[in-house]
């Protein structure tokens, strides 16, 4: 019995297989796009709001002279912000991980960056910065969260067998880190980087709406959105797309080169070591300095940048502007009203984005192919600027819920699947090998091996999801349904409220911070239990 | 982004380099002046445009750096941010800014004497007046919100009986027939909406009731004590340079094709249309930027109905009388 499994070869050999993917992918790449012909030419989808991709190519063709200048703006911001944001982000990371502390002690900041709404930060910004700083600023920011979480995933997540070799041949702690933390963190910096890509570009892009520049996709998108004309919409997108998906295909072939020879090739046995609890008032002080520290950091910002006391509300001028001013009543009033409206469409949306993203990464490893031909898909409606993407979901879809949440899946399930997808390719193959050589089918190895090996990467793409979800439903709001957070944010921008502004972007990252808080409880319940770390 | 610094550098040096002969007479080095614009660059802005490059503004001695706006960029931010010396308002949030948050504000003369935002519809599904909206779905910029529901209420219309959603100055949802009616600039949308094969009507909010300027000039109180000399120049320079426009509206946007409309995404055919369609909102007896008594009472009314405690001493028409 043994003998014949063994004898017969159930591993296709790889060579083969990638090769037949290959032709396989661009098949079905070849069936969408004529697809997409199709339904283009015929306009089925809402009178024409989605053209043809010939069409769009020929409006591309027509207006090729204008796009070089914002091409290039675009470019300058995203990857001066790229490289900056990911720059600090690993550098906080090697930090955090180096000396725990400072982790916890920033956690507070890190969340709130990761949490703050780019549209409630871009008129602020704006204001306060010109020229191309706005957009470096928040296509840092947009990279920065990512590439921490990779950088400390993939430094804490080090086999300790490999870390003890080092420390048995006398290694410090400074070689640890370079010869063993480093090394197998840098395929989870790398699936970092590439997510933070679109994102730097999306950040950019953001910004660009409200920079006041000349150049940049961004402002070109303004100027043709009152054109009426889809196909050039589509066309710029397009061109966004493609710098988002040249960024992430570059960095996924990196990956590809260096991690293939530094896959685990077996389990590591031991529990990470846990340095936790010293005693209830130091864990207490920690976390208060952690919730005190966002808010002395916004303080001391705002007081050094010299920003206006009317636009720069400081916390007490803030709590003022809610608790104690005549208005505070309407003011709460009009706050609460909007979280109520806001609040559910969340959490219903990173439900079911979550939902997708865990099935499709799942699909990614039985069906490699027909994932590798949705990927463009994924790619596109998560660089194409969603205030491009939105006006066309409305003619398809309305102004309703539904509008509401496919917006907020599109953009909480391309990073959640990114993640997944690689916690589950980085299960060893010597735990795969166990049931399969005892003859369980892919299915069977996923539930058994590969799911709960991935736990801490399915906890870490949940956390990315949260603040995600909340941009996604208040972009709709703010652009579709008019309601909730997203339309008051952009009301009170216009009424040059700047109290109600801060306090939306406050109360915004409060929310993502409170899930993300609950998450993280969830979490450390279930790993602990199995002997896991989670992915921080 | 270098490129385009260094273009804009470029006309600002062209023109100040045109002016040379005219600014060495006055004797004095250009002083520099910060012009924040409510839009991005389009035929809304050719006075200035002109102004810039035929050197009006070197003349008064001012070096003008002119800063294009957009849906995010909210013009009088950027008083208070000291960013800009000089902006283009909508009245009501400016006079909203000063009355609720004591924004130190004044409005010193106004581009459009009639705002141009109205509502816009298709011809085969017209809306000619207010009451034709009832039971209709009307798409609004947020920011407009205050506007529509003032010419509402003056027209007697009831608000809860119209669907108003937000509009983000994408016309295709009125062509597509997914929305009634949009509020919008009626310079620039009806031609978009024909350029898409169908034909638009139009009505103005300020024929029914509404009875605002739009691209009020504002500056801070601050600054109109102690740059007053540079503001005055600025107007006057601008007023001549929409003078030279409206000589014939057809002349100025072709010219600016590759330099300030180059890369707008939009065609300088539609630039024509605006600059011929905002002629008769601007121009007035007392020249480009009046603010006459009794236009200053008729926004002062509007405003007030729409509970924006707007007041005469919000306006100030010193400036106007000193360009003479």
């Amino acid at each position: 019995m043994a003998t014949e499994t063994l004898a017969s070869p159930r591993p296709v050999p790889r060579r083969r297989m990638a090769g037949q993917g290959r032709l396989g992918t661009l098949r079905n790449w070849g069936i969408l796009l004529v697809l997409w012909e199709i339904v283009g030419r015929l306009r089925l989808v809402a009178d024409g709001a989605l053209p043809a991709p010939s069409a769009i190519l020929q409006r591309l063709w027509i207006d090729w002279s204008d796009y070089p200048p914002h091409i290039w703006a675009t470019i300058e911001g995203a990857s001066i912000g790229f490289l900056i944001g990911n720059a600090l982000a690993i550098a906080a990371g090697i930090l955090f991980v180096l000396f725990p502390l400072t982790g916890r002690l920033a956690r507070g900041i890190n969340i709130a960056l990761f949490a703050l709404p780019p549209i409630a930060l871009s008129p602020i910004l704006v204001i306060t910065f010109s020229g191309m700083t706005p957009r470096i600023i928040l296509a840092a920011i947009g990279c920065y969260f990512i590439t921490m979480s990779a950088t400390v995933t993939g430094l804490s997540q080090t086999d300790r067998r490999a870390i003890d070799i080092v420390r048995a041949y006398g290694g410090n702690r400074w070689k640890v880190l370079r010869l063993a933390q480093l090394r197998s963190a840098l395929p989870s910096i790398l699936s970092g980087l590439r997510i933070a890509a679109p994102n730097a570009v999306l950040g950019a892009i953001l910004a660009e709406f409200g920079g006041g520049g000349r150049f940049g996709l961004g402002v070109y998108l303004i100027g043709s959105l009152g054109r009426g004309e889809p196909d050039r919409l589509w066309g710029i997108g397009l061109a966004a797309t493609l710098i988002a998906g040249l960024a992430y295909g570059l960095f996924s072939l990196i990956a590809a080169r260096l991690t293939g020879a530094s896959r685990a090739v077996t389990m590591p046995a031991a529990a990470p070591s846990e340095a936790r609890a010293k005693g209830f008032l130091r864990e207490t002080m920690i976390v208060l300095a952690s919730i005190a520290l966002p808010f002395l950091f916004w303080w001391v910002l705002l007081y050094a940048m010299g920003t206006p006391a009317m636009i720069a509300k400081t916390p007490p001028a803030l709590f003022e502007y809610l608790f104690l001013s005549p208005q505070s009543a309407t003011n709460l009033g009009k706050l609460a009203a909007a979280l109520a409206q806001t609040l559910p469409m969340t959490i219903i949306g990173m439900a079911v984005g979550l939902a997708f993203a865990f099935a499709l990464a799942i699909g990614s490893v039985l069906y490699p192919v027909i994932v590798r031909a949705f990927m463009p898909v994924a790619l596109v409606t998560q660089t194409m600027p969603l205030v491009a993407l939105t006006p066309l979901l409305v003619l398809m879809l309305g102004r309703g819920h539904s509008v509401i949440l496919w917006i907020t899946v599109s953009v909480t399930f391309f990073p959640a699947f990114v993640t997944m997808a690689q916690g589950l390719s980085l299960v060893s193959r010597a735990a795969l090998d166990v049931p399969r050589a005892y003859g369980a089918g892919p299915l069977k190895q996923l539930r058994l091996v590969t799911i709960p090996a991935s736990l801490p990467y399915v906890f870490a793409s949940t956390r990315l999801a949260v603040p995600r979800a909340l941009l996604g439903v208040m972009i709709a709001e703010w652009l579709a349904t008019g309601k909730g957070l997203g339309n008051l944010l952009n009301q009170s921008r216009g009424y040059l409220d700047y109290g109600m502004i801060w306090a939306v972007a406050v109360v915004s990252v409060l929310l993502s911070v409170v899930f993300y808080q609950l998450v993280v409880l969830i979490e450390n319940r279930v790993l602990s239990k199995r002997g896991m770390s989670p992915a921080q | 982004m270098k490129f385009a610094v260094d273009r804009r550098r470029f006309l600002t040096l062209a023109a100040a380099a045109a002016a040379m002969p005219m600014a060495a007479r006055h004797g004095a080095a250009a002083e520099p002046f910060n012009f924040q614009a409510s839009w991005i660059n389009d035929a809304e802005f050719t006075g200035y445009f002109i102004a810039l490059d035929k050197g009006y503004y070197a003349e008064e001695g001012l070096d003008v750096t002119y800063f294009s706006g957009g849906p995010d960029v909210i013009p009088e931010s950027t008083l208070i941010a000291g960013k800009a010396d000089l902006t283009l308002t909508t009245p009501d949030t400016t006079i909203k800014a000063i009355a609720d948050q004591g924004a130190p504000f004044r409005i010193i003369g106004a581009q459009y004497q009639k705002n141009p935002i109205g509502i816009v519809s298709l011809a085969s599904n017209p809306i000619n007046s207010p009451e034709d909206l009832v039971g209709k779905t009307l798409a609004v910029p947020p920011v407009n919100i205050i506007s529509v529901e003032a010419m509402l209420k003056t027209s007697g219309v009831d608000r809860s009986k119209i669907n108003i959603v937000p509009y983000a100055y994408d016309p295709t949802p009125l062509i597509k027939g997914e929305i009634d009616a949009s509020v919008d600039f009626t310079t620039n949308v009806p031609y978009t909406i024909e350029q898409a094969g169908a034909e638009a009507v139009s009505f103005l909010l300020y024929d029914f009731g509404f009875t605002i300027f739009n691209d009020t000039v504002v500056v801070t109180e601050d600054a109109l004590k102690n740059n007053r000399k540079n503001i005055t120049g600025f107007l006057r320079a601008s007023r001549k340079g929409w003078n030279d426009n409206f000589e014939d509206p057809s002349v100025w946007p072709p010219k600016f094709a590759d330099s300030w409309f180059k890369g707008t995404g939009r065609s300088i055919e539609n630039e024509l249309y605006f600059n011929r369609a905002q002629q008769p909102l601007m121009e007035h007896p007392d020249g480009i930027f009046a603010m006459s008594e009794e236009s200053i009472e008729a926004n002062i009314e509007a405003l007030n109905a729409v509970g924006i405690a707007a007041k005469r001493e919000h306006f100030d028409t010193s400036v106007l009388e000193d360009i003479g």
